[in-house]
């Protein structure tokens, strides 16, 4: 018997440079439609000149454990794909727009033709074979790497050794797989 | 200094989220008032031996239906994918108040009609398989309007419930919404009836629909309350509805002008210090429709669960 996989992402914060290469990387291999994104790039800027601090992370949806979108929809059309990620079986999908209201992330959009759409992991890259996401390709800094938090392989302990690992909105209690290095 | 820059384009979530526009608030309200007409009609089917005024509970039974099935098309016409409808019954999903719905509204069409042939019997066709029926279903009478106020009260909940369940959106994770959503659509459907009735029996809708908007306003005060003594999110989207740029209509149109003054009205209506007026229902069921619209759209305009 196969081990269950459990797919995460890891973002190195302090080598993202903001160059929006996995933007538009996620654009071209997804077909996603002109004005919408499945991932996108939040620049933080804190303190008082000249002691600034810049912080870039490439977000895009958390594959919750207990995502909110799944127990929202009405035709479990939002499922977990038993591999640690969530996705949306578009035949199934209504538009009924619940799972956007339901987001904590709002990394959800309505697809020009009706059905909910969002980062998928690249389930199509994964499926063959390929263990990685069109952003995670593309990234000129390598600051995004998939991960199988499954596996014995040790990448994932190896990118977290000593750094500080920081979730989004923790106290949403959706158990997000985007782990922030800060 | 704190600045966050994104490039993040999707239009509906940004810059808040807006994916319902008029047509769920307008589904939220004939849900509602549908959903009052069969508690309220089939209550009275119940509790009274002798039906002087049978008019107005035959056209109560008549309209909820009709009244839900605009909702429905109102709903209809929000979807996006309109041609995937029928998906919501090729599954049922206990954690999803929309699957629990859509399910509930497919049980709400069979015993409201019964109810509602019962009740017209004398009118139908006369095909002998539907006298049959109807003759079969009399002497249930009884036991259908106990399902339907079930039924009804599930469906007027349920339009509340449906946003409540939403955490992430602050102004509408309240449990206590589900009940403003039933006591609002129960006063409305009382507003109706107390329209719809003639002159000799307005006196009893009049005094149900007393009752239910002080409990409308009860049940508003508790929401209020939750709202600014929760957590930071709770607060911050209570606090921007009531001195927002929706707070106006909740003030002057929802709670003044379509809870306070028909209650005010009603008093002295059913104390014969004034005459029945249309105004007073038609109040009630502006301030029904308002109170849709401002937490539908106001919910949105909150800031999402941070």
């Amino acid at each position: 018997m196969s081990r269950e996989r459990k797919y995460a992402m890891i973002i190195d914060t302090k080598r993202c440079v903001g160059c929006s290469a996995c933007v538009y990387a996620c654009k071209a291999e997804n077909n996603v439609p002109h004005g919408f994104c499945r991932d996108w790039i939040v620049s933080i800027t804190k303190g008082t000149f000249p002691d600034l601090s810049l912080l870039n992370r490439s977000e895009r949806c958390q594959h919750c454990e207990d995502a909110p979108c799944v127990t929202n929809c009405p035709t479990q059309a939002s499922h977990y794909q038993g591999d640690g990620t969530v996705q949306i079986d578009r035949d199934l999908c209504t538009g009924c727009k619940a799972c956007l209201a339901a987001c904590p992330y709002d990394a959800r959009y309505i697809h020009p033709q009706g059905f909910a759409d969002k980062c998928s992991f690249c389930s199509h890259r994964i499926k063959d074979g390929l263990n990685t996401t069109a952003c995670t390709e593309v990234c000129p800094t390598s600051c995004l790497t998939l991960v199988d938090l499954n596996s014995n392989d040790g990448k994932a302990e190896a990118l977290m050794k000593g750094r500080e690992v920081k979730i989004d909105k923790p106290h949403a209690g959706t158990k997000p797989k985007l782990f922030w290095l800060v | 200094m704190l600045e966050i820059v994104s490039n993040k384009l999707n239009p509906q979530v940004l810059p808040h989220l807006h994916i319902w526009g008029f047509e769920v608030p307008v589904y939220l309200f004939c849900g509602g008032i549908a959903a009052g007409l069969l508690v309220i009609s089939s209550a009275m089917l119940i509790v009274k031996k002798d039906h002087e005024d049978l008019r107005t509970l035959q056209l109560a039974t008549l309209l909820s239906p009709i009244i839900l099935s605009i909702g429905m098309f109102f709903l209809f016409l929000d979807l996006e994918y309109k041609s995937h409808v029928w998906r919501f019954y090729t599954a049922f999903v206990p954690t999803s108040p929309m699957s629990w719905g859509s399910w509930l509204l497919l049980g709400f069409y069979p015993f409201a009609l019964l109810q509602a042939m019962i009740l017209y019997k004398d009118k139908l066709p006369r095909i002998a398989l539907l006298q049959a029926l109807v003759i079969q279903a009399e002497r249930w009478k009884k036991h259908i309007a106990v399902l339907n106020v079930h039924i009804g009260a599930g469906i007027g909940v349920y339009t509340g419930i449906l946003l409540a369940t939403f955490y992430a959106r602050p102004l509408w994770s309240h449990s206590v919404l589900g009940l403003v959503f039933l006591l609002s659509g129960m006063s409305s459907a009382a507003a109706l009836m107390l329209w719809i009735a003639p002159s000799t029996g307005k006196r009893q809708y009049s005094m149900i629909d007393m009752y239910l908007l002080s409990l409308e306003a009860f049940a508003i005060t508790v929401l209020i309350i939750g709202g600014i003594t929760g957590s930071a999110n709770t607060r911050t989207a209570m606090l921007d509805f009531l001195a927002g740029p929706y707070a106006p209509w909740f003030w002057a149109v929802t709670l003044f002008g379509g809870i306070l003054m028909p209650l005010a009205l009603e008093t002295l209506e059913t104390l014969g210090k004034v005459r029945f007026s249309p105004l007073t229902p038609l109040l009630v069921l502006v301030g029904g429709l308002s109170l849709r619209f401002v937490i539908v759209y106001a919910g949105q305009e909150a800031a999402t669960f941070y």
